[in-house]
């Protein structure tokens, strides 16, 4: 078995309501191993996005805890590494609409303090099919164009682990297929893990394990 | 765009009123010493041989001329018309008569035993222009009359009118010959005062004190001292339009905070994708500082631009004004000066842009501390 590049277990989350606290992951387990992809399935409000946000750092869990492994440190806490460890891959792209697709890319690189980035950012915005579009602003991009910047800006860090949050959510279902095809095509080729939310039955299948979260609680589809 | 001219107009409205204001103090101060002397040295009884003390004087190196001096009041009158004139004896032939650039009609140099140089009020009492006569009284005469004597007053023909800006001196100058007041008020040989023209005359204070020592009986008084109070006015004038300047310039940081305030939460979204990029709460905090840091600079250096192009038409502008609003020329009329004075003053520069720098930058701060504080999954989700 490959080694473990995410551990997560015991995870808790409730947010405020009207009628108190209302649990969203009761207690949630998860562990991926490099190059492994993972599809998480459920119905809106089931909690995937928290959960993913979890994962990644950008939210703080109730209880439990999220390792991430990190090619120098090991295990951390990806709170504490975020840009290193995990590539976020949002369903509206997130991209900087001031900046260039080169320039997006190159960003998410240079905020973790890294330089002499932008050959690898071309590199990899050719892998995803826009080697023509690089001095294009976001305006100037289809949906489908700018799923594929934000794939290439989560990539360039070399995350151990991807964090898709609904990548075809805003697309037609033609340019979603191949967005799709695209991510699970570079993460395979490039051995990065991949955890992948949503709600199509369909893309879930594509990923290699496939789980379901009901309940506050993941389990096998 | 709009903070940064805000920043310009409040910086250039600070230094406008700054560098007139120090043009008028400078202009006042150089008026006060072309009228009293850099140094005046007096007595408690007229000065016995004024000539060997100024051949002293004149030997110190930071002296450059004494002239003695006599004053004193006078009754002048032309037929039913009269006044009380501050008669002052000078030496009619020392070329370094400040009265001679504030000469308005005549000439200075006409000033001899039977004429006499009035300042432009006096002139204005008497109904006198340059070639009438005019009579004066001295207080020796007054007590020769008590003596049961006729004295007769001096006769003298006015020569030239004098303006030097300042009322006090303007209403009520007379200058005639030392030889001609020792005359009219029986001194002899003695003189009231002694005036001298230091070579460094901002440090006319601390020459006034070494010159003083060892010289019983005599004060040396510096032309800072001279007119204090009145320069004390003009400081505390400049002082208190500072302060206003300042609100105004404080009320145009706060427009710069509530601009980049706005700007902070419309990019809330991409704040929180920085975050989840990477970003540390320092770099966020520094992109914007940076942002209110030029938008400070830039504004800054626009109003260093507005303040040179004001003040370099400030003529205009101020002609403008006076056709407006029916003023006549102020600046001539009240102050006597023929133009607007200026004075730049390199510290009011730095302070101001010093002061503005550090406003705006913690303006762009303060948003930039409340963003980087913020969650970025919530961050995110705004749109």
């Amino acid at each position: 078995m490959s080694k473990v590049v995410l551990q997560a277990a015991g995870l808790k989350k409730s947010f405020a309501s009207p009628n108190g606290p209302l649990a969203v992951l009761r207690a949630v387990d998860l562990v991926v191993h490099a190059g492994e992809s993972v599809s998480i399935r459920g119905s809106s409000g089931s909690g995937k996005t928290t959960l993913l946000q979890l994962l990644g750092g950008l939210e703080t869990p109730e209880a439990g805890e999220v390792f991430i492994n990190h090619a120098v440190q090991g295990l951390v806490t990806p709170r504490k590494l975020l840009g290193h460890g995990v590539g976020f891959v949002f369903q509206n792209y997130q991209l900087m609409p001031e900046l260039t697709a080169l320039e997006n890319v190159v960003l998410a690189a240079k905020i973790i303090g890294q330089s002499r980035v932008e050959a690898k950012a071309r590199e990899l915005l050719q892998l995803v099919g826009l080697g023509d579009r690089l001095r294009h602003l976001p305006s100037q991009l289809s949906g489908g164009e700018c799923q594929r910047v934000a794939i290439a800006r989560a990539l360039i860090n070399e995350p151990a682990v991807i964090l898709a949050d609904e990548p075809t959510g805003n697309l037609d279902e033609t340019t979603g297929k191949e967005v799709m095809k695209l991510l699970l095509d570079v993460v395979a080729q490039r051995q990065t893990a991949l955890v992948l939310v949503t709600h199509s039955r369909e893309f879930a299948e594509k990923a290699g394990r496939r789980l379901v979260l009901a309940g506050g609680v993941l389990s096998p589809a | 765009m709009v903070s940064i001219l805000g920043v310009g107009l409040g910086v250039a409205a600070l230094l406008v009123v700054q560098t007139v204001m120090n043009g008028f103090g400078e202009e006042h101060r150089l008026r006060i010493r072309e009228s009293f002397g850099d140094c005046v040295v007096i007595a408690n009884t007229p000065i016995e041989g004024p000539d060997v003390l100024m051949a002293r004087l004149k030997a110190d190196p930071a002296v450059l001329s004494a002239s003695a001096y006599t004053e004193g009041p006078a009754l002048a009158r032309r037929g039913a018309f009269s006044g009380v004139a501050f008669v002052r004896g000078t030496d009619p032939l020392a070329k370094d008569q400040p009265a001679r650039q504030y000469v308005v009609a005549g000439s200075f140099d006409g000033l001899d035993d039977g004429r006499v140089i009035l300042g432009i009020g006096l002139a204005r009492t008497l109904r006198v222009a340059v070639g009438d006569k005019i009579e004066l009284w001295s207080p020796v005469m007054a007590e020769q009359a008590e003596q049961g004597k006729a004295p007769l007053p001096a006769s003298l023909e006015v020569c030239a009118i004098v303006r030097t800006g300042f009322t006090e001196v303007d209403d009520r100058a007379a200058i005639i010959p030392l030889r001609r007041f020792r005359e009219l008020w029986s001194l002899g040989e003695r003189a009231h005062g002694v005036t001298l023209r230091l070579k460094d005359p901002a440090n006319a204070v601390a020459t006034a004190a070494r010159l003083n020592v060892g010289k019983t009986g005599l004060n040396f008084i510096p032309w800072q001292e001279i007119k204090k109070n009145f320069l004390e006015a003009i400081r505390f004038e400049k002082t208190m339009l500072f302060f206003l300047m300042f609100i105004i310039t404080l009320v145009a940081s706060f427009s710069i905070g509530s601009t980049l305030f706005s700007a902070v939460i419309r990019r809330t979204r991409e704040v929180g994708v920085l975050v989840a990029l990477g970003a540390q709460r320092w770099q966020l905090v520094g992109l914007f500082g940076v942002q209110g840091l030029l938008i400070g600079a830039l504004g800054t250096a626009l109003g260093f631009i507005l303040t040179w192009g004001i003040l370099y038409f400030r003529e205009g502008i101020l002609n403008l004004i006076n056709s407006l609003f029916g003023n006549g020329d102020m600046v001539a009329n009240v102050y006597q000066f023929s133009k607007v004075p200026l004075h730049y003053d390199t510290t009011d520069f730095v302070v101001a842009a010093a002061f503005t720098l550090i406003v705006t930058t913690v303006a762009g701060l303060v948003p930039a501390l409340w963003a980087a504080g913020r969650k970025p999954s919530e961050a995110m989700r705004d749109v």
